[in-house]
């Protein structure tokens, strides 16, 4: 504890605690100066999914790279494992890049304990950490994701307009033990004791499997006849449970809630048998964690976590423009609430 | 092609001079007959606990006995029953193939894959999923029989490779797009037989009659009862090795290609876990991990039973983590019953006639015994 500089990291991530509400909501951190970009220091920044390929890590990597083309002088190191699962070899890219000296290191974690060293061994290098969609527990560092329980909230909430109060709905699980399944469960569950008319009579996982989702919803369908309402929690339960429901002509008869966004989904959506997507940010994950770690080294900026939100998408609002450039994300239009508390750091014009 | 071993052959090895001994000392029909025996009893274990659980679950769920659900139950154990045919295959040689669920994975993504990105027309890119099956198969028949690689650990490596590959060739984005003619293979009617049990009647009826009435059956079971003896009886067992792990690629590529019509998409993450479930079906269906044994008939009547309590766990709203446990005791169930069985039906024919004869393997009966009959 010789450097002042850990105990100020240390205060950064206990701040969290109290911080999640402040920064959703918009309100930022103090001493902000803006600074013009080009005349600051060069900063190389790695950033790190849980995998590369996955759709989803490639919009992370597009709001990183967009941030760092407006700040100015920042280059973006992006590189990750093949596989979600493979921990050790995240953990070896992420020493190579601290042995390497780059300025600042952002991941997401694929382990929550297994990256813990990780992170240490950066801090005890001086070297800023923030991670982005999973952290570590303890999290000590600022994280940068979706408030899972949040939006599973949502879900229930969205389930009991739709079904205007009354009905027997369902949860596709995926990974139970994973914490994004257990806190979308966990949400939707909460959620629902809100409504004494909705009533939780199935809950079936998937391992990721959408053919076993396909499985587990017939048969749910067929021990719940009235089943009026489905919660697909991600992309393979989504794609299996709206085969089914497809399958068993009860397309628009049953209210199907699904998680994330891909190609099928979305079509889903727009041919009605699916009611609403909740499509998390991974863009804002890349883009409010580069300038918010840029400003950090450049001006002292103090950062916490934060809850990138999600949007509940559905057929009449997706071709709106906030809700399209959510679905498709890029830089020229780039899917970031005006709340955004990093947004003034950077032109976006 | 089953010529008998000659006398002078019996001094190559301790194994077969034991062999021959039992073949010249005790009643080789009486022999082949109670392991005909064990098979059918434990089919029949099989089958009475399929149908004791069926009628459980009638009294129940009133939804069990319903044809909407029992399709379903046919369907879904389609796949699983198919893949299993060919793990039984593979187990009769006194193998493993631990790489099915995910060579399943590989030839789901990349068949669709050859559909949405090559537009080649469906029929050809299932095709293609197939020989992709064969492919993985071959390699896996290869490590085994001519660098000599335990089954298990060449197909556990077939397992990492062909994840891996489905993993990098979709960048672990499932493949959507699949046109809709490809459908009918998962998801279509004959009249009212749903397309994947139609796929299942065809090949119980090709590997069975494989099993049943062709050298290739005949040979693995010969090889699966004693390797050494097989050889020095002339049968080449490298190549029938090789042909068997291809088939039971062919099999699991094309049961992938089925569940990627199912959900019309290929998924990277399909069949995890599907060859245990493949294994278990064999073993609960009369397969027996020391080789020479397994039928067809068992290895379906193992994916039905599977199938069935998981579809009854969900039923009934079991708890999904309950499912494991009960499939879990049901495999430890048959193998005890296996090896209870192998002690008290199929050995005891050569007890009295070879009782002073240590036994160097468990199942040793001579393949010059393999009549040509039907043996289901």
């Amino acid at each position: 504890m010789r450097r002042p500089r850990l105990r100020r990291l240390a205060l950064a991530a206990a701040v969290p605690l109290l911080g999640i509400a402040a920064c959703s909501s918009g309100s930022s951190t103090p001493s902000s100066t803006s600074s013009a970009g080009s005349s600051s220091k060069a900063l190389t920044l790695a950033v790190v999914p849980k995998a590369i390929g996955f759709d989803y890590w490639t919009h992370v990597e597009a709001g990183a790279k967009c941030a760092a083309s407006k700040l100015g002088n920042v280059t973006i190191d992006w590189n990750g494992v093949s596989a979600e699962t493979d921990v050790t070899g995240q953990v070896s890219l992420l020493n190579g890049y601290i042995d390497r000296g780059v300025n600042g290191l952002i991941y997401a974690a694929t382990d929550i304990k297994a990256l813990l060293p990780v992170t240490a061994r950066a801090q005890t290098a001086r070297m800023p950490v923030y991670n982005i969609d999973s952290g570590t527990t303890p999290q000590q560092v600022p994280l940068f994701a979706t408030d899972n329980l949040k939006g599973a909230h949502d879900v229930a909430s969205l389930m009991n307009t739709y079904l205007h109060g009354q009905g027997k709905v369902a949860i596709i699980e995926f990974q139970p033990g994973t914490m994004t399944d257990n806190q979308r469960k966990q949400g939707f569950v909460q959620g629902l004791t809100a409504y004494p008319g909705m009533h939780l009579v199935a809950d079936q996982p998937d391992g990721s499997d959408a053919s076993k989702a396909l499985t587990v919803t017939n048969n749910i369908l067929t021990a719940n006849p009235a089943l009026n309402g489905i919660f697909g929690s991600n992309e393979p339960s989504v794609i299996g449970a709206s085969q089914a429901v497809r399958q068993r002509h009860l397309s628009g008869k049953i209210v199907m809630v699904g998680w994330d966004a891909a190609p099928d989904e979305v079509a889903a959506l727009k041919s009605g048998e699916i009611s609403a997507l909740i499509v998390q940010n991974p863009f804002r994950m890349g883009f409010d964690s580069v300038i918010a770690m840029t400003e950090h080294i450049r001006n002292g900026m103090s950062v916490s976590n934060e809850d990138t939100g999600v949007y509940v998408v559905t057929k009449q609002n997706m071709n709106q423009p906030a809700y399209s450039a959510i679905l498709s994300p890029s830089c020229t239009n780039p899917p970031l609430p005006s709340s955004d508390p990093w947004l003034k750091y950077v032109h976006m014009s | 092609m089953n010529d008998p071993p000659t006398p002078t052959k019996t001094s190559v090895t301790n194994a077969v001079t034991e062999d021959v001994r039992i073949l010249l000392t005790s009643r080789p029909w009486l022999l082949m007959w109670r392991r005909r025996l064990g098979e059918v009893v434990s089919q029949a274990t099989a089958l009475t606990a399929l149908v004791v659980i069926g009628v459980v679950l009638t009294i129940l769920s009133p939804h069990f006995l319903t044809y909407v659900n029992l399709s379903e139950v046919v369907v879904d154990a389609a796949v699983t029953a198919i893949v299993a045919v060919g793990e039984t295959l593979v187990i009769v040689t006194a193998g493993i193939d631990l790489s099915v669920g995910a060579v399943a994975a590989l030839a789901g993504v990349v068949g669709a894959q050859l559909m949405v990105d090559l537009k080649l027309p469906w029929p050809v890119a299932t095709l293609g999923g197939v020989l992709l099956g064969a492919l993985a198969g071959f390699v896996n028949g290869g490590l085994v029989s001519w660098i000599k690689l335990p089954p298990f650990i060449a197909t556990l490596g077939m397992m990492g490779v062909a994840r891996g590959v489905t993993f990098l060739a979709t960048g672990a984005v499932a493949v959507y797009g699949v046109p809709t003619g490809f459908t009918v293979l998962g998801q279509g009617y004959a009249g009212s037989i749903p397309v994947p049990a139609i796929c299942l009647i065809v090949v119980i009826v090709i590997f069975g009659v494989i099993f049943m009435w062709t050298k290739l059956g005949r040979h693995a079971r010969a090889i699966g009862s004693n390797q050494e003896a097989a050889r020095l009886t002339g049968i080449r067992v490298g190549s029938y090795l090789v042909l068997v792990y291809v088939l039971s690629g062919v099999l699991a590529g094309f049961a992938g290609m089925i569940a990627a019509s199912r959900v019309e998409s290929g998924q990277p993450n399909f069949g995890v876990g599907l060859e245990l479930d493949a294994i278990a079906a064999a073993v609960i269906g009369g397969a027996s991990l020391f080789g020479g044994q397994g039928t067809v008939a068992g290895a379906i009547v193992g994916a039905f039973l599977i199938e069935e309590i998981r579809n009854g766990s969900v039923l009934l709203n079991i708890n999904s983590y309950a499912q494991d446990v009960i499939i879990g005791v049901v495999v430890w169930l048959a193998v005890a019953w296996d090896i209870w069985r192998r002690r008290h039906i199929t050995e005891r024919a050569r007890a009295p006639a070879t009782a002073d004869i240590p036994r160097t393997s468990s199942a040793a009966t001579p393949p010059v015994h393999e009549e040509p009959g039907p043996r289901t």
